[in-house]
């Protein structure tokens, strides 16, 4: 295996595959960092010109497409408080104040180096444990999958702790709108009052770019702010992340890299939900929780390390099983399919220098991430010297375009100027658009499982058997106990002082 | 902060640019080809494609694309317009102006369901029919280890404990939906039918033992050979993947069950257009390069003239419809 490495890395060094390594990256960075253009979207877009390639140096660009594509999302996230993708929602809970308060040098950094960091220790897990991770992704099925997905709402709890009641309202109405469209299990078309083009549902990611970035254009021209946020180059940021995410953040790190690297694993759960799983875990571990979201370097690092880390994750059942881990990597699988290159644990042996160059060149991929993406911070930071009024133009263009993308839909284009409203007005209501988001996210997944769920139950003779008694599942649900007690465990325990942070924190 | 601004409306250009080409080079422009003295096609042709970019149905057509462009001066121009199982891409098709420069690939039983299922904005009417290009059976496969050797022994346990198999299919009112009623209406057997959202997820249930059996496609399963055991293929003959799995047929069922891929125009596109685009189809469906690709990209060929495929997705309209009656699926 070793000497496979080697020959890997050998091969993933050679200059055409070091440069289509940057250049991928480059394109990737851009794509996530312009709200609306996802990495899916950027993937798939390149695929064709992969056809005219070999088959190893195709996959070396696009993942590195993938890597920077993810990485990238957190910039528009930091800057504008809109995320570039879906997978940095989490990011813009503590990078926007960041902006906010001038370190937004800090932020990026923060962010660049632990995608990278994520990206490795994802990629390690796809290198050396690939095999016995694809098997766990079995055992995850339809029971497993609701609990998740349970436990993922349940960080509505902690995440709105200054108000509960108005985070839950948000939830229950984001996993509403993810009702609409065909029922998953009888495929029956619900809540379209007669207009077709609603039973493909409501699309995710319009609904996003709707409820984060067309709300924060309406709320930028509503503040008559010149610029966003004040900002002064500040030299030396980089090297002051570096040692303080090496003093305080080792831990952070490791977990939400880990927690990104086994979520990524599972079919249908990706960088979203990984990263807001370990900005919630991080949050919870921490000392101090209520500093998460005033802007801290550990909230920018565990969303960021961890949405990287689905990246080797998501690419383990797909080599392994044939089965992809994300919608990014369903691409990467088709692009291999056209070579005729059959994923399969065989690969790793039949096809073996192709899988270990591929796989070794995602963590050169990942060390070229720090060097080109810290050349384009110098750049993307700017995008706070610009009127706001431009920065708004640019977003609205971006947005459309992102939501067209999708599926090449004006329908989507709509949906998505239809939540921009929700998300502006809401706000002012106290709606909480990171709770609805999370429940149009996991809604379709939840309804999906819980449905498989019952009919297996039918089958098996017994709801408690299926819903109670798959370990994965118990410790999903002692998760998820836990996440909604805890914070009502601190507020008890430090009073009201704690309870009057937070509540200076939100308004 | 003038300065700042110039860099900024340059950035953005340049960054709208690289959308802008990265947006036109997923449409796989390339003017290569000689031949064609014909005065169509003057201008590139849409293709249609209902599901995802790299997708099956996707990765069929980009193989066609390479032999089309050596018959024809013009390229095509893939659009994706995915959502609903294929509906939105399938009646963007039918809505198209009948010029012969909108064309697109569909599947069936797809889009004889759809429009009997779910109201979907098209009807099998207004087509005008191309070719079929693949027909990848529907199979029948266990795990590896699974008690189940054989078809027969999968029904036998299924009369023995009504209700008690857990049966995974693709999607509601798909052909895997059918082909299970079909089973059930032909063997009188009662399963638990347990819908997955694709096939990803579905293979996953399978090898994870949260289903006993499932009912896959050929080119699904080839990717899991290894895990898997194919009992039966739903198919008049055996398939050429799977040399070794006997038919429904050879095991005593008369069960025939496939997803065919095909192409259309929109209803009202001029014969002589049509003509021309079933020559050509038929050319590259016979190059025997083709069907060395579609091979390798485990992509199951078997051509069928534009006359034929109207032919038989008008039975099949007729048998789904009295299927789906019997089962109580149907709205009156």
């Amino acid at each position: 295996m070793w000497e496979q490495i080697g020959a890997g890395l050998i091969n993933a060094l050679q200059p055409f595959n070091l440069f289509l390594a940057i250049a991928g990256l480059t394109g990737g960075i851009l794509i996530g960092a312009l709200p609306g253009l996802t990495a899916t979207m950027g993937v798939a877009l390149m695929v064709p010109l992969t056809f005219a390639m070999n088959p190893t140096s195709g996959l070396i660009m696009l993942g590195a497409i993938y890597s920077g594509a993810i990485y990238g999302g957190s910039n528009a996230a930091i800057l504008i408080n809109t995320p570039g993708t879906p997978s940095s929602v989490a990011t813009t809970f503590d990078g926007w104040p960041m902006c906010r308060a001038g370190k937004a040098d800090e932020a990026l950094n923060a962010s660049l180096l632990s995608s990278a960091f994520g990206g490795i220790v994802g990629t390690l897990f796809l290198l050396f444990l690939a095999a016995p991770l694809a098997r766990l992704a079995l055992k995850f099925g339809a029971p497993e999958f609701f609990w998740l997905c349970i436990f993922g709402l349940s960080t509505i709890a902690a995440m709105s702790a200054g108000n509960v009641f108005k985070g839950l309202v948000s939830g229950a109405l984001g996993l509403l709108v993810s009702t609409i469209g065909l029922d998953p299990i009888e495929g029956v078309p619900r809540f379209t009052f007669g207009y077709y083009p609603l039973v493909q549902g409501i699309e995710v990611i319009p609904a996003m770019i709707g409820l984060f970035s067309f709300s924060q254009v309406i709320n930028l021209v509503g503040s008559r702010q010149k610029y966003i946020a004040d900002y002064k180059p500040n030299p030396g940021a980089f090297m002051r992340v570096v040692r303080k995410l090496w003093k305080d953040c080792k831990m952070i790190l490791t977990r939400s890299s880990v927690i990104g690297a086994i979520v990524g694993i599972l079919p249908g759960a990706g960088g979203e939900i990984a990263s807001i799983i370990a900005y919630n875990e991080s949050k919870r571990w921490d000392r101090n929780p209520s500093r998460y979201g005033t802007g801290i370097v550990e909230g920018v690092a565990a969303s960021e390390s961890a949405n990287n880390a689905t990246i080797g994750g998501s690419l383990i059942p797909m080599l392994c099983l044939g089965i992809p881990g994300s919608a990014v990597a369903a691409v990467m699988m088709g692009a291999l399919l056209v070579h005729g290159i059959t994923p399969g644990f065989k690969i790793f042996t039949a096809s073996g220098n192709l899988a270990y160059t591929f796989i070794v060149s995602l963590l050169v991929v990942n060390v070229l991430m720090v060097l080109v993406g810290s050349l384009l911070i110098k750049g993307t930071a700017r995008v706070l010297n610009v009127p706001t009024s431009y920065v708004g133009v640019a977003i609205v263009a971006l947005s459309i375009i992102g939501s067209y993308a999708i599926r090449n839909s004006m329908v989507d284009v709509m949906i998505m100027i239809f939540f921009g409203l929700v998300g502006h007005f809401g706000s002012r209501i106290g709606l909480d658009t990171g709770a609805m988001a999370l429940g149009i996210i996991l809604g379709p997944i939840v309804e999906e499982n819980l449905g498989k769920s019952i009919a297996l139950a039918g089958a098996d003779g017994s709801v408690f058997k299926v819903f109670f008694t798959h370990p994965i599942s118990l410790i999903l649900i002692v998760l998820t106990v836990l996440s909604v007690i805890t914070p009502w465990l601190l507020s008890r325990r430090r009073g009201c002082s704690t309870k009057e942070a937070v509540d200076g924190v939100q308004s | 902060m003038v300065k700042g601004n110039r860099k900024f409306v340059a950035l953005l250009l340049v960054g709208i640019m690289a959308a802008l080409v990265l947006l036109s080079a997923g449409c796989g422009q390339k003017q290569a080809g000689s031949s064609g003295e014909q005065n169509y096609p003057t201008k590139p042709v849409n293709m249609i494609i209902a599901f995802t970019a790299g997708g099956s149905s996707d990765v069929q057509a980009r193989i066609m694309q390479k032999y089309w462009d050596k018959l024809v001066k013009q390229p095509w121009v893939f659009q994706y317009k995915t959502g609903a199982g294929g509906a939105i891409g399938f009646a963007e098709i039918a809505k198209s102006a009948p010029d012969g420069y909108t064309i697109g690939g569909v599947n069936v039983p797809h889009i004889v369901l759809q429009p009997l299922g779910q109201g979907a904005q098209y009807t099998i009417d207004d087509f005008e029919y191309i070719c079929q290009v693949v027909n990848d059976p529907q199979v029948l496969a266990v795990r590896k280890d699974s008690k189940f050797k054989s078809v027969k022994e999968v029904l036998d346990f299924a009369k023995k404990n009504p209700e008690k198999l857990k049966v995974g299919i693709v999607g509601t009112f798909t052909g895997h939906h059918l082909m299970l009623l079909d089973l059930q209406d032909k063997t009188g057997i009662k399963v638990t039918q347990v819908v997955y959202k694709g096939a990803a997820d579905q293979n996953a249930a399978l090898l994870g033992g949260e289903i006993d059996v499932m009912i896959g496609n050929v080119n699904d399963v080839m990717r899991s050979l290894e895990q898997m055991r194919v009992l039966a293929v739903a198919s008049e003959e055996r398939s050429k993947f799977l040399p070794d799995v006997p038919t429904f047929k050879e095991e005593g069922l008369d069960i025939v069950s496939d997803i065919r891929r095909g192409f259309v125009a929109p209803k009202g596109t001029d014969p002589k257009v049509v003509q021309f685009l079933r020559d050509t189809f038929k050319k590259i469906a016979e190059d025997p390069e083709y069907l060395k690709d579609m091979e390798k990209a485990g992509q199951p060929a078997e051509y069928m003239s534009g006359e034929d495929f109207e032919k038989y997705v008008r039975e099949q309209n007729e048998k789904s419809k009295e299927l789906l009656t019997k089962f109580g699926l149907l709205k009156a």
